[in-house]
């Protein structure tokens, strides 16, 4: 008799979950579609948050819908990066060709940073400080694919 | 606050991939924490169990695991953390006065899973998540640099805390073999694979097929159960925000916080431990730790001598770089510490150990970490 591992049982289960982005992220990525960037500003502290945020943790206060919007460049300091070799949507185990950069940008006028490629640079051009400007997709849908990554301001 | 003993304990041998089933994996472990301590299941009046659907490939997972684990017709619950936090919630049964026996099972066998991707399952799901860009390695490999970078740490400096725990691992039966690595120099660890630059393949806490269990009982019961129960003296637990741009990555307030309330609620402080064993995702992360903890100052966790003989040894078992079962890895860290108060981490033992530390985490560059003091009791 020849053994025979079962090692996967493909399920009959399609159950994807339609995510609801609220109304602040709304009126961001509506933005996002016009190539501009918006944050809103705490009430209390003054933070400015980019994407916004409905609740500043900080402070535990809501930030009205329709005041303390702030228009943003689209321009920012590299706060931290690292460069990766692995697919980040895989097995760990897949190797890339060509490794991806991946940095930490704290947008210009904004108190929080946020993930995103850093492109047409190699490894060792890139520096923490640095100044970097979003590279815009050049059709926009309003959604993160919006944005390609940053690159040299 | 009240005494509560660890009076039991398994975890089976950990392995890239263990060759059987989930739930033979919980049985044994389970049954192997009743035998250490002679007990029998009937004994058990609540269960806590620690996995997370996304292991396991199905949703409320511990449905599966009645018989298993233990709790068939008793009160179970389950906690989608690191087993740590489950102990939490089975500290807080054992102290309400209605449970004399608790039982925490904690693990999961990423062989059967792409670990990494599930990771990115974490992630904000509408800004983040399709961007495919962060994962457990990313954090890991942001954190490291902007520890680095604010410290001036050199990578040969975290390099020697991968090589430590390798060695550690070696001396540690239950550690994953592949993390058993006796010769390892700090030259093998920055040759390694870079897997996000500048965490490389060894200094990362690989994750593996792994299962842990302990037993809980409040005082009078612990004595008559053994007589070199270990007490838990403390306990801390603190989280910070979510997104990695609002904090500082070259800290971890969150561990900070965590310890103060654990040395706060055990009465001693980080100068009365002596040993630690610290859920590291990385190697970085260890020192991070210690400085968090308050075991050295803010950048000089590198100084530190850390040794199985050192001034103040951590994870003289491997750590998770020693062997990361997800979920069961923070579990282990309590185990382990539980060994080196009661003399019997035979290979990996350090000396005269009276008050111990270990600690578990979640999340992105440890978002949440739980810290328990636990105190050698009997003789």
């Amino acid at each position: 008799m020849s053994e025979k591992l079962i090692i996967a049982n493909k399920g009959m289960v399609r159950a994807e979950f339609s995510f609801w982005v609220g109304r602040y992220m709304d009126k961001f990525y509506d933005a996002l579609e016009k190539k501009k960037l918006i944050g809103n500003k705490c009430t209390k502290c003054g933070d400015v948050f980019v994407p916004p945020r409905k609740i500043c943790g900080k402070c535990n206060v809501t930030i009205p819908l329709d005041e303390n919007w702030v228009n943003l460049p689209d321009t920012g300091t590299l706060k931290n990066f690292t460069t990766t070799f692995y697919k980040v949507n895989e097995r760990g185990t897949r190797k890339v060709k060509k490794p991806q950069i991946i940095g930490l940008v704290n947008i210009d006028k904004s108190n929080t940073a946020f993930l995103n490629k850093i492109l047409n640079m190699e490894p060792e051009e890139v520096k923490i400080g640095m100044k970097l400007k979003i590279d815009w997709n050049e059709k926009t849908k309003g959604d993160p694919s919006d944005i390609n990554g940053f690159v040299k301001a | 606050m009240e005494k509560v003993g660890i009076v039991g304990y398994f975890y089976v041998k950990m392995k890239p991939e263990l060759d059987y089933g989930r739930y033979d994996l919980v049985f044994e472990t389970v049954r192997g924490a009743l035998d250490s301590a002679g007990l029998k299941k009937k004994d058990l009046t609540t269960v806590i169990s620690c996995t997370n659907d996304y292991y396991d490939g199905r949703t409320i997972s511990n449905a599966f695991c009645v018989e298993p684990g233990g709790s068939y017709l008793v009160d179970e619950s389950k906690i989608e953390m690191d087993g740590p936090h489950a102990v939490l919630y089975a500290l807080m049964r054992i102290l309400s006065g209605n449970h004399k026996l608790a039982l925490v099972w904690a693990g999961s066998t990423p062989s059967c899973f792409p670990y990494d991707s599930t990771q990115l399952y974490m992630t904000d799901p509408t800004w983040e998540r399709p961007t495919e860009l962060l994962n457990q390695m990313v954090s890991g490999g942001l954190q490291m640099k902007a520890y680095m970078n604010k410290y001036g740490i050199k990578v040969e400096d975290i390099a020697k805390v991968a090589v430590k725990n390798h060695k550690n691992a070696a001396k540690n039966e239950l550690a994953n073999p592949e993390a058993q690595l006796p010769n390892i120099s700090i030259n093998d660890v920055l040759k390694s694979d870079v897997m996000s630059d500048p965490v490389t393949e060894l200094m990362y806490a690989q994750p593996c097929d792994g299962m842990a269990a302990l037993l809980l009982a409040p005082e009078k019961q612990a004595l008559k159960i053994t007589e070199n129960p270990v007490w838990i003296k403390g306990v801390g637990w603190n989280q910070e925000t979510y997104y990695l741009g609002d904090r500082n990555l070259h800290e971890s307030k969150a561990m900070e916080l965590a310890s103060k309330m654990a040395f706060k609620s055990a009465g001693i402080t980080a100068k009365d431990v002596d040993v630690a064993e610290l859920f590291e995702h990385f190697a970085h992360e260890e020192l991070i730790f210690a400085e968090a903890i308050g075991f050295a100052e803010k950048g000089k966790g590198s100084k530190l001598n850390s040794e199985i003989n050192g001034d103040l040894p951590i994870n003289p078992s491997g750590g998770a770089i020693g062997g990361n079962a997800p979920c069961a890895t923070g579990l282990i860290r309590m185990i382990e510490a539980v060994k080196q108060l009661q003399g019997k981490a035979q290979g990996h033992q350090v000396k005269d150990a009276k008050i111990a530390v270990a600690s578990g985490q979640v999340g992105f560059c440890a978002q949440n970490s739980i810290l328990y003091v636990l105190e050698k009791g009997g003789n």
